[in-house]
């Protein structure tokens, strides 16, 4: 039986090896001998315009960054009082937070920018576009981690809230010094994911003029009527999101572990 | 005469269920009343009532002539009196050993941490512990745990004990550096409510017994003549079963 195993994975690799060369070679033939082949490649890869393009969509790299930061800030706190107000004894602020958290979770990202900054300018509150893009983005954002709050705390063994209020801690120190510590080891993996997302979610803010990486990559596209900028905004987002999304493996993994 | 709890008919219902039926109960300062009684007959509850864990659906709970079913009575200050140690330990595993102990003396007493560690550590001692301070909970086996956990409780320095099977739980060796962490405490003069299977430790240390079954306190003596002369049928069938593997 062994043998046999054995035998068939050495096809297999064989095999995967194969169709892997011949997916290569037929890219390579594509893109060199063939007219639409030269034709993707000067408007996704062209050089000219990279060397252009890049140096400016990356300038909004450090806009997106700060975007995705400043939200997370707020987004972390307010998150954490509508999780509570969740699962308060309270029936009238847990409403609150169920509405809250369904209405807001039911509605698209973009509405919601659109509404904080041009409803809001409607009424006269002309807002910064930076700081009607955080709001949007933290109001949006509250709500899911309101909800991975939740479920990390209600995670921990309600053994845990009886002894420390047995031992006279009122409600609100039993949840910070023994629930939330065991909490937060639990919703560490989840919020990483969720923050590689708010990143990603920052680029809706171009319909704000916010001059952050795909606002930029959509303007190069049309000052050089050249898809190549948005491969430049494309590779700036993976140089950000596909290390962040290892590093949430790699911390997952090793808390596991540590169970 | 001043009692340290006093129950007047509580009665206990979760929706339909009534786990408690009227039960009425005084204990003195010092005493040791061990509670028995088959699963589900409202033993656990009943503890759990004493320190309002759960709340009562009627009736009263004094502790210390103060009476804890009261709303206007501050429950928090109330469970400093009233120490309580589970069944499944309940130690808070992101703490070490000394910061589970010192934690509420800090927080709630506001004491000095210095003045909490040395307490601490007397109180580690005292369950043969000192050695494990600066062990985390996973790392002790479930007596160890299980005496920290009798010394988190006495860090608040209660003046009543309440124990809910707490040795349940443990691999039959580990049974014993438990109850002899509790008959220390009971010789200290500690009140204590405990909550057992262990007839030994009933008979030896209780001064005082209550059969309990189907949310009653069927009868009540010295432990000794509950086991020889139990009178209602109930107690005779239950003690007849337990008793027969002494």
């Amino acid at each position: 039986m062994v043998d046999i195993d054995e035998r068939w994975k050495k096809v297999l690799w064989l095999l995967g090896i194969l169709i892997s060369l011949g997916i290569l070679a037929f890219l390579v033939v594509f893109f060199l001998r063939f007219e639409a082949g030269r034709t993707f490649r000067a408007e996704f890869f062209n050089g000219r315009t990279f060397r252009k393009a890049m140096p400016y969509v990356l300038g909004g790299l450090s806009l997106t960054v700060r975007l995705a930061l400043v939200s997370e800030v707020f987004i972390l706190v307010v998150g954490l009082i509508i999780a509570l107000a969740r699962i308060s004894k309270n029936p009238i602020l847990r409403a609150l937070a169920i509405v809250y958290i369904d209405v807001i979770r039911g509605l698209p990202l973009l509405l919601q920018i659109f509404i904080v900054y041009y409803g809001l300018a409607y009424l006269g509150f002309k807002l910064d576009p930076f700081v009607a893009g955080v709001a949007a983005l933290t109001i949006c954002y509250a709500a899911y981690e309101a909800e991975i709050f939740r479920a990390g705390i209600e995670s921990i063994h309600k053994g845990q809230m009886e002894a420390a209020r047995s031992l006279g801690m009122g409600y609100m120190q039993a949840m910070r010094y023994v629930i939330l510590p065991q909490a937060v080891r639990n919703v560490i993996p989840p919020l990483s994911n969720e923050f590689i997302a708010l990143l990603k979610d920052t680029s809706l803010l171009s319909v704000i003029a916010l001059a952050e990486v795909l606002r930029r990559g959509t303007e190069m596209m049309g000052k050089y009527y050249n898809v190549t900028p948005l491969v430049c905004a494309a590779l700036c987002y993976l140089m950000i999101t596909l290390p962040l999304m290892r590093l949430v493996q790699y911390v997952s993994n090793r808390l596991s572990e540590g169970r | 005469m001043n009692f340290m709890v006093e129950v007047r008919n509580l009665h206990k219902r979760f929706g339909h269920h009534e786990v408690l039926r009227g039960i009425n109960l005084r204990v003195k300062p010092s005493e040791v009343l061990v509670i028995v009684g088959p699963s589900g007959s409202g033993k656990s509850t009943l503890l759990r009532c004493i320190n309002g864990l759960e709340h009562a659906t009627s009736g009263q709970i004094l502790i210390e002539g103060v009476d804890i079913t009261d709303s206007r009575v501050d429950i928090n200050a109330m469970r400093q009196k009233v120490g309580i140690v589970f069944q499944s330990f309940n130690l808070f595993p992101h703490l070490t050993v000394l910061r589970n102990v010192t934690l509420a003396p800090i927080k709630v007493k506001k004491m000095r941490p210095e003045e909490a560690e040395a307490k601490a550590l007397q109180l580690l001692k005292r369950v043969g512990l000192e050695d494990k301070a600066q062990a985390y909970p996973s790392q002790l086996s479930g007596g160890q745990q299980q005496r920290v956990a009798i010394a988190r409780a006495l860090a608040m320095d209660p003046d009543l004990m309440l124990f809910d099977e707490v040795t349940s739980a443990l691999d039959p060796e580990l049974v014993k550096e438990v109850l002899d962490a509790m008959k220390d405490l009971a010789r200290s003069g500690m009140t204590m409510l405990v909550v057992t299977h262990e007839m030994g430790f009933a008979r030896e240390v209780g001064d005082r017994l209550i059969f309990m079954d189907e949310g009653e306190i069927v009868e009540e003596g010295k432990p000794v003549e509950i086991f020889t002369n139990p009178k209602s049928p109930r107690a005779k069938d239950f003690f007849s079963k337990i008793l027969s593997h002494l």
